[in-house]
């Protein structure tokens, strides 16, 4: 009696070349050519792609449900047939009460309307009705903090502004179920701590069902739960406790290929300068696959320049994150005081990390090149460092393995 | 005893907010579901009300210039094509014309569009579609209503007091919408799939202008046309429209035999459950195409 939402053997098909030949400029060209292939071969030629395939779970009042996968596995297909804006192919769904989904935010602002105006509008777009609106729209305002500005139009407003009027009208939707996707990836972090805050009060407060998509692990198992894990359209982890759900995510994401750097086409910056190799080298200045806390770590970095000058004012950084997100540091040549004048056209620079600081476990690099302040390359996870605990203090003790964390030097006194 | 009533009365309401999406079963319209949205639909079309005008120095002025415009030339034009000596009533005859014209007009096409303007909303959250389309219509409602004052102004300045008749122009002004409601949700439907719509369109409208007794009388056309064409001529619910809104408002002679009157209206409500159904039917399917 107590389960809210019923999922029956959900699926959605596509067909491929149909959504193909609609992107395209020259549309009447591509459906002619269609019709005489289909014509010749004597059938239409389609390719079906199943984004969601058999799809079954059952979530209980009260259950904050975190949907986790990578990037095509599904995960907005299947919010987007759970909140009905598309539907499925085969299956059924079956819900109690009201339900608000909220895929963006700021679904239907208009940037002519003003803020006020753009409350009401969207407030109904999200399916409140005028006297809730009423009701609320003090408690709104002041979760928004635009109050000065609720008579101007929202084209006036900075990113900022716009991001927590649009929150904070979803924040006060009053559905039995909210269906979230990514939209807190936007916002600045103190006020996606307000929104998180909220979501959370309302939902152990009332008992309201939650189903959440994010990529952020912290938020998830902050906000959520349950967990759900999807691989290419299908369950891969059914409904469990969310640190079970975020552990298999890991272990699935940790299993995917690693991709050469100089083959990556998933760069951003201006594309001067790119990164073409990155190595990991241990003490003896070894390639090798894992290193150790509390040794020493050389990171080579082999870039290539498009012109044949030699390199001035160049910055490299690399960010160093967890495999579930979690951003640990942020080191590069600028910050410490190495800055490199006439470098050759192409070759490799050196990052020389004394003491390994950062627990046992996978990071994955981050790696950017600047010049003169522009960012010229910029790679996301360009290489995993795989991590093993080490003798970091020379104490032969480790820090307890339950906690992954950067460790700093230290000595205790009994007196200064 | 009361016990048990007030437990049916529970799963009973239970039962009301259980929703079923089975991709086995067809969509049907749902006007429960519409009504529930009634505060969307008006916003929606405040929406386009307000920004329609926004940043603009004349405002809501401009609603009345252009159908000002509009009259003044199709009057000099009508009355060169077919002099009247009586220029107080021909003025009034065209202006009546041409704005029932424009809502027509302007409710097919912006209608037509209104699912595609507002696919930012549709692929995002879900409500019933037929909002949408409704939300159009209301636009087109109201600044019929703003040239509409203008009409009555130029009338009664002009011609004089209304009479009995004048009270019957609302049924015509249903007949009006209900048609361009049709029409207009037929070619949203197809205008997801088929961009081609938005060419047509125009061109429709264009020679829906020329074909119908929008600033020439419906005599004139009579006079004109081979015997022929007549019946097809009169068989356009648009004429029928055009020229029961013309005779509301100067009470001349309303030149449509009841035969065609009425299969007028058949062929309009015809055109309603069809295009309905068509909507109904592909409305699902919209966030997939746009």
């Amino acid at each position: 009696m107590n389960c809210i939402i019923k999922v029956e053997n959900l699926g959605k098909k596509y067909q491929l070349n149909h959504l193909l030949s609609r992107s395209k400029d020259d549309m009447f060209f591509s459906s002619v050519k269609n019709k005489a292939k289909s014509f010749l071969k004597g059938k239409q030629v389609a390719e079906e792609f199943w984004a969601i395939r058999d799809v079954s779970f059952e979530i209980q009042k009260g259950d904050r449900v975190g949907i986790i996968g990578r990037n095509g596995a599904g995960k907005s297909t299947l919010l987007k047939m759970l909140s009905r804006i598309v539907a499925p192919t085969t299956g059924r769904i079956e819900y109690n009460g009201r339900m608000a989904s909220l895929l963006e935010v700021g679904t239907g602002f208009h940037g002519d309307l003003t803020g006020r105006e753009n409350i009401y509008l969207n407030g109904s777009i999200l399916g409140m009705r005028k006297h809730e609106i009423d009701a609320r729209f003090d408690e709104i305002v002041d979760f928004s903090e635009i109050e000065k500005f609720l008579d101007t139009p929202v084209k006036r407003y900075s990113s900022g502004m716009y991001v927590r009027l649009a929150f904070a009208v979803a924040a006060h939707l009053d559905p039995e179920i909210l269906v979230v996707d990514e939209v807190l990836a936007v916002g600045d972090a103190a006020f996606q701590k307000k929104c998180l805050g909220k979501m959370q009060d309302v939902s152990a407060k009332d008992g309201r069902t939650i189903l959440f998509v994010s990529h952020n692990m912290p938020s998830l198992t902050n906000l959520c739960n349950k967990g759900i894990v999807l691989k290419n359209g299908t369950i891969h982890q059914p409904l469990c406790n969310i640190n079970d759900a975020v552990r298999s995510y890991v272990d699935l994401a940790e299993s995917i290929e690693y991709q050469e750097i100089a083959a990556r086409t998933d760069r951003q910056g201006e594309g001067k300068i790119k990164l073409t190799n990155c190595t990991v080298l241990n003490s003896e200045n070894k390639k090798v696959n894992i290193c150790v806390t509390g040794e020493k770590v050389i990171l080579k970095l082999d870039y290539e320049s498009l012109d044949f000058k030699n390199l001035d004012n160049i910055t490299f950084a690399i960010s160093i994150n967890g495999s579930d997100g979690t951003f640990y540091s942020l080191i590069g040549n600028e910050f410490s005081g190495n800055p490199f004048q006439g470098l050759p056209s192409s070759g490799a620079v050196y990052c020389i990390i004394n003491k390994w600081p950062i627990t046992s476990g996978r990071y994955g690099l981050n790696i950017a090149i600047n010049q003169n302040g522009f960012m010229q390359d910029w790679i996301k996870d360009a290489v995993f460092i795989d991590v093993e605990d080490g003798d970091y203090y020379g104490t032969g003790r480790l820090v307890p393995g339950t906690h992954r964390c950067v460790l700093m030097e230290n000595t205790w006194k009994e007196n200064l | 005893m009361q016990l048990n009533i007030l437990t049916i009365l529970w799963v009973y309401l239970k039962c009301l907010m259980k929703t079923i999406v089975d991709s086995q079963k067809a969509n049907v319209l749902n006007l429960t579901e519409i009504f529930r949205f009634k505060d969307l639909l008006w916003n929606l079309a405040m929406r386009d009300v307000l920004v329609r005008y926004k940043q603009t120095i004349m405002g809501v002025l401009w609603a009345i210039v252009r159908p000002l415009v509009n009259i003044i030339i199709f009057g000099l034009l009508s009355q060169f094509i077919e002099h009247s000596t009586n220029v107080a009533d021909k003025l009034v005859t065209v202006s009546a014309g041409v704005i029932i014209w424009g809502l027509i007009s302007t409710s097919i096409s912006d209608i037509s569009n209104s699912i595609l303007n507002n696919s930012n909303i549709l692929t995002k959250v879900y409500f019933p579609k037929l909002i949408i389309p409704l939300s159009s219509l209301a636009v087109c409602l109201i600044d019929f209503a703003i040239s509409f004052v203008i009409l009555l102004i130029v009338k009664i300045a002009f011609v004089g007091m209304p009479s009995v008749a004048f009270f019957l122009f609302p049924l015509f002004v249903l007949y009006a919408l209900v048609f361009s409601f049709s029409i207009g949700l037929f070619f949203a439907t197809l205008n997801v799939k088929f961009r081609d719509i938005k060419f047509i369109i125009p061109f429709l409208l264009q020679v829906g202008f020329y074909v119908c007794p929008v600033f020439l009388s419906t005599q004139f056309y009579l006079d004109k046309l081979p015997e022929v064409l007549k019946p097809v001529f009169l068989s356009n619910p648009l004429v029928s429209i055009i020229d029961g809104f013309k005779y509301c408002l100067i009470g001349a002679e309303f030149l449509v035999p009841q035969v065609y009157f009425i299969s007028g209206i058949v062929i309009t409500l015809l055109l309603l459950f069809f295009s309905l159904r068509y909507f109904v039917k592909f409305e699902k399917t919209f966030a997939d195409y746009i």
